[in-house]
């Protein structure tokens, strides 16, 4: 557990040791330098979270004690060759791959297919040529610093995928950022920042996966901001499959214009610790965003997401359905927070988490919150936590299933509903094998305690 | 809020500019808290010396610790060295007749059907001495001491049954407990303390109302409730009525044990003075509410209608330890006005085959602010524990505010727990077919509130049912339009 | 005998609920058990697919000369018993054909049988469809999610169908059907009725029997079988009601 008294030192000490590699390896750009300053005070400012905070009173964050993260500030990676990633593609790849190893983009693994025109896609540290002006004043437009770790990717940022499509362009089959981390010698720790922005009436889908290349020690540390334009629509799919011994922290910062549809699947099923923090802002009228999630705990896995839809204007609709899977020692914390502002009437938001528990020694701490200020609203949520209904179980087995198989079938089941949530085909399949194989492959608990 | 504060000052400094004054003949002392103050409370009580003892451990406990700080309520700080912590019974000023009364309190009076005698009693008007609840209180008496039961004050249970009080006060909630907790173990200075040997079914419904000398609710009261194996007992706290009471802060304990097979059902009315319409004034309500399920298939029921005071912060909870022990939280709270209230339960599942139910229905109305905030726990070894939690909050007009903030914790996977929240108003609909029918809004809506809450009134003893749904119908008077 | 059950008893949660019951099934007849609600009709066929919480206290459940108690609902699954549910249970996010062809391989595996392909499998499905009128598209959704309560009972028959049990138990299969849903899924049973095959039909009705003619009809009340005949006992219940027999069950 985090001790009071070394609360900054690890922090600062990341931050530290980032700004002086960072000063030799890469020139600071004068268009990023007040993203990163911003970033530096708020890294000054603000304390490493702890239990006392309302929004980290569930996440342990004794791993930082237990490691020194070191930078990491060029790619290494060169030698990456695809054959060597060929595991974690897709089986049916998409024509545009941005590919970054441990924070920084490997063109050689890239795959660029000619798009529509009026997409520009483009790379934080410029390996994909002059990041566009467009792209330049959108970075850090939206991020709010809600904790130190996005305050230090703003300070760090190493790079990432700026995706843009002008107004109407309608992109035609997704786009991935495939996040490789390798491990080093040393833990590392980089920080992807990718900006999404869509121009009124554009409509994209996006792939975002990280994955583990082997079972290395590293930190992720993402801030990715997404604006959507009036009437735009974007399909969001985000897979974290990290290795068994990463921690990873995701920021998704989405601010949504008038009628807008946001749609995000979220699959966090690696990592030995992996936090998910999720803002919606609706910033215009008639907007849509519909969330799904599954998180898997397995073995000593901790797996936490924390969502914060902000209704902040009238007649937006959301759905948030969350579900966690717990075996073996493993841990879920869901915190879902929907807040309606005072003129936001007419908000219809429904939110869902369910917890499955397939062991004794797993844990599930859940927080679904309502904050409502509005009177004309139609809100809701629920919850539950409970083992696998002995009649879906019985049901199977008296069709000679045996019951093993029919565990694996009722959890599948329970995912697949929130994997079918996903555009691609190709990805939901990856999510379902992955999540097949770790399910049967966790170990089994010890006796009961 | 400023001007709040100001009040606070200005109604505990009222009389008491004597300056410090050790005369035990004294009804009231200064305001200020040291351990000189809780001797001299512990002297004037009369109190055995570890009472004493627990007291200032408790102060000393205190001392080291900071006042809450709660995200969805706002109030100004409070100076507790601002406060009296010693006063006697009948601080209110004497009133002539029920001329002299504010006719709009009467007026509630009127409406909630409430005898003569009983509306001088409440509004501080002198009444002869021989008041109809004195006698009615006499035969109770008598009816429960054949029974065996203890039902006195918690002074007299110090004096009387020293080691009764002694094994279980603060066995529930300790003075370490939480910063009010802490502080009502260091002064409390009345309350109720009730026993009920095993196998012993409490003859009637025991209520702080007709306890003589309770007439006036203390500032920091203090109730243990104490149900031996196979009892039963089902108390009743507060009254209607709405009580006008000049200290602004409130911090009470209740403690209930419940033996193996014992039953508590613990109701509660309250209806304190809520402050004006501008939001000035009214009781901040910070209660500490437990009951501990010690004992197999014993079960506590906590049912509570919370209409008045400026700030309700409170979660009665329980500690179901025994195996197969059940845990009941039924709620309605009003809130209006610039009326906050921050309430909820805490189920901890500690047992095997542990069950526990809450149903809360928030109604939110003009400025008011509302949050249920509930911790539903199942500890490893619950075995095939049970909760269900059902929050509805509903809104009347567009400055309110209703929150649900539920913390569920479980680590055994035999354990189940389901949780619903709603938020929605009345629908426009069910006004106009209501008023179609020939009622006019307010009765309409609190046609439909009512309805909304007829599980909660449901589980209160059935006079004080009554007397809840007229209730919430005038506290919502005016919620409209 | 196909199934011999001799003075059966069981509990649930601690109540007597069958209370020595005896009941022999040859192959290919079919019995209907009939009776009051609460006589323990659904209780034994939970029993015989093998339930949690269903406790033999005494008597014996021979199938095919062996035991049945002990056995997991899987094992007996295998060994060709088939319960097709009052109500059956919603999978969600399970996917129907998955489903099925999980259940046959499973089944065939246990028996020592080669699992089926995706293509033979399809194949065998697309045949069983046909036989009960079920939309294909029923296959493609998670199991009995969303069903309508004839759908479902349709996919319990298409299960036997595919399943081919060698004793298939319908626990009040009639239940919430209209006329033209009794129909299908009565044509359904009626095409599986084999030589080799029992069935024991368990309703409350004697509607269902105008549509599948049993051999034999028994009457359960209150743990036991109290009256047995043929087709024409249900008749006679039809006419006099239940109450008839508890009256002469007391007189007894």
């Amino acid at each position: 557990m985090s001790s009071d008294t070394q609360t900054q030192h690890d922090v600062q000490e990341i931050l530290r040791l980032g700004q002086q590699r960072m000063a030799r390896v890469m020139p600071d750009t004068d268009w990023q330098s007040a993203t990163r300053k911003r970033g530096t005070a708020g890294v000054a400012t603000m304390a490493r979270p702890d239990r006392k905070q309302e929004a980290w009173r569930y996440t342990p964050l004794g791993f930082l004690d237990q490691a020194e993260f070191q930078p990491i500030v060029e790619g290494p990676f060169d030698a990456l060759q695809l054959s060597d990633i060929d595991d974690l593609m897709l089986t049916d790849p998409p024509r545009i791959r941005l590919v970054f190893v441990n924070g920084y983009l490997a063109s050689g693994l890239c795959a660029m297919a000619k798009s529509a025109d009026g997409v520009t896609l483009s790379s934080l540290a410029g390996g994909l040529g002059e990041v566009p002006a467009m792209l330049r004043q959108q970075l850090d437009a939206i991020a709010e610093h809600n904790h130190v770790f996005a305050a230090l990717n703003s300070a760090l940022m190493s790079d990432g995928a700026l995706i843009h499509l002008a107004a109407g362009v309608h992109l035609d089959g997704p786009i991935e950022i495939l996040h490789v981390s390798v491990g080093l010698e040393q833990p590392g720790i980089c920080h992807p920042r990718h900006l999404i922005v869509l121009e009124d009436g554009a409509r994209a889908e996006v792939i975002e996966r990280y994955c583990g290349l082997g079972d290395g020690a590293y930190f992720t540390n993402a801030l990715i901001e997404v604006s959507l334009g009036s009437d735009s629509e974007l399909l969001h799919q985000r897979m974290q499959e990290e290795s068994p011994h990463a921690q990873h922290l995701s920021d998704l910062q989405v601010h949504l214009g008038a009628r807008s549809l946001y749609r995000l699947t979220l699959a966090a099923l690696g990592g030995a610790w992996s936090r998910n923090d999720v803002r919606v802002t609706f910033g215009g009228e008639g907007a849509t965003a519909e969330l799904d999630g599954l998180m898997l705990a397995r073995d000593r896995q901790f797996n936490d997401v924390h969502l914060d839809v902000r209704h902040e204007v009238p007649h937006c609709t959301s759905r948030e359905t969350f579900k966690g899977i717990l075996d073996g020692s493993g841990r879920v914390v869901f915190d879902g927070h929907i807040v309606v502002a005072r003129d936001a009437q007419k908000t219809d938001a429904v939110l869902s988490n369910r917890n499955l528990m397939l062991a004794r020694s797993a844990e599930v701490d859940t927080k679904p919150q309502l904050e409502i200020y509005a009177d004309d609203v139609k809100c809701s949520h629920g919850t539950t936590v409970g083992e696998l209904d002995p009649d879906m179980l019985f049901y199977l087995r008296s069709r000679g299933i045996p019951a093993d198989q029919a565990k694996q079938m009722l959890c599948q089941g329970f995912a697949q509903e929130v994997f079918d949530t996903m555009a691609s085909q190709a990805l939901r399949a990856r999510a379902g094998q992955l999540l097949a194989s770790r399910l049967l492959t966790s170990t089994p608990e010890q006796g009961e305690r | 809020m400023s001007s709040t504060s100001k009040q606070v000052d200005a109604l505990v400094e009222r009389g008491y500019e004597h300056g410090f004054v050790t005369d035990i003949e004294t009804d009231v002392i200064p305001p200020g808290l040291d351990e000189d103050v809780i001797r001299f409370i512990s002297q004037r009580k009369q109190e055995p010396e570890w009472v004493l003892e627990y007291r200032l451990k408790a102060f000393r406990h205190w001392l080291g610790m900071t006042p809450p700080v709660w995200s969805s309520v706002h109030y100004p700080q409070i100076d507790f060295q601002a406060i009296s912590y010693f006063a006697a019974p009948t601080k209110k000023p004497v009133l002539e007749s029920l001329d002299q009364v504010d006719p709009e309190l009467l007026r509630t009076y009127e409406k909630l059907g409430i005898p003569l005698e009983e509306q001088k009693a409440l509004s501080g008007v002198a009444v002869d001495a021989v008041f109809d609840s004195v006698s009615v209180a006499t035969t109770f008496r008598k009816n429960l001491a054949d029974a065996g039961v203890i039902f006195c004050s918690i002074s007299e249970a110090a004096r009387e049954h020293p080691e009764l009080l002694r094994e279980y006060l603060g066995s529930v909630v300790p003075h370490t407990d939480n910063f009010y907790a802490a502080l009502n173990a260091a002064v409390f200075t009345d309350g109720t303390f009730v026993y009920i040997p095993r196998g012993v079914r409490c003859p009637m419904e025991l209520s702080t109302y007709f306890r003589i000398n309770a007439q006036n609710t203390g500032q920091f009261e203090r109730t243990l409730i104490v149900a031996e194996e196979g009892s039963h007992v089902s108390y009743l706290e507060g009254c209607t009525a709405p009580q006008r009471d000049e200290n602004q802060l409130h911090a009470a304990v209740v403690e209930l044990v419940a033996m193996q097979d014992a039953q508590i059902k613990y109701s509660t009315v309250q209806n304190w003075y809520p402050g004006d319409a501008q939001g000035k004034g009214g009781i901040y309500n910070f209660v500490t509410k437990r009951g501990d399920c010690r004992g197999a298939r014993s079960k506590i029921s906590w049912t509570q209608v919370e209409t008045g005071s400026a700030i309700t912060w409170k979660y009665p909870s329980c500690l179901l330890r025994g195996d197969d022990s059940v845990g009941e939280f039924y709620s309605v709270a009003v809130t209006k006005g610039h009326q906050q209230a921050d309430t909820g339960t805490k189920m901890i599942h500690l047992g095997r085959n542990t069950r526990s139910t809450i149903v809360s229905k928030g109604i939110s109305a003009g400025d008011g602010q509302q949050a249920y905030r509930g911790l539903v726990r199942m500890a490893q070894r619950a075995e095939n524990a049970r909760n269900h939690t059902q929050c509805d909050s509903l809104l009347i007009g567009d400055r309110c505010a209703a929150h649900t903030f539920p913390y569920i914790e479980v680590k055994n996977p035999t354990a189940k727990v389901e949780h619903e929240a709603t938020t929605s108003k009345i629908g426009d609909d069910q006004l106009f077919y209501c008023r179609s029918r020939g009622l006019s809004e307010e009765d309409a809506v609190s046609l439909i509130v009512n309805g909304f809450c007829k599980e909660i009134f449901n589980e209160l003893p059935m006079e004080f049912a009554v007397e809840a749904q007229k209730l919430l119908a005038i506290s919502l008077e005016g919620a409209v339009g | 005998m196909m199934l011999s059950i001799k003075n059966l008893k069981a509990q649930v949660e601690g109540k007597e609920i069958i209370k020595g019951l005896d009941l022999q099934v040859g192959p290919g007849e079919v019995h209907a058990i009939m009776g009051p609600n609460g006589s323990g009709k659904s209780t034994l066929a939970h029993i015989l697919a093998g339930r949690d919480g269903y406790d033999v206290t005494d008597g014996e459940i021979l199938f095919e000369g062996r035991s049945l108690i002990g056995l997991a609902p899987e094992e007996r699954a295998s060994r060709g018993i088939f319960l097709a549910f009052q109500y059956p249970v919603e999978l969600p996010g399970v996917n129907n054909t998955h489903f099925l062809k999980e259940a046959l391989n499973a089944q065939r595996k246990a028996r020592g049988e080669p699992e089926l392909d995706s293509v033979a499998f399809l194949k065998l499905i697309r045949e069983k469809l046909a036989m009960v009128s079920m939309s294909p598209e029923l296959l493609k959704r998670p199991v009995n999610a969303g069903f309508s309560g004839g759908e479902k009972k349709r996919n319990e028959i298409l299960q036997m169908a595919l399943l081919e049990p060698r004793l298939a138990i319908l626990d009040e299969t009639d239940s919430g059907l209209d006329i033209d849903a009794l129909k299908t899924v009565s044509d359904g049973v009626n095409a599986l009725r084999s030589p080799d095959r029992s069935v024991i039909l368990v309703t409350h009705y004697q509607r269902l029997l105008d549509y599948i003619q049993p051999d034999f009809v028994h009457v359960l009340a209150g743990g036991r079988i109290v009256r047995s005949g043929d087709k024409g006992l249900a008749k006679e219940l039809e006419a006099k009601g239940y109450g008839w027999l508890s009256g002469q069950d007391e007189a007894a």
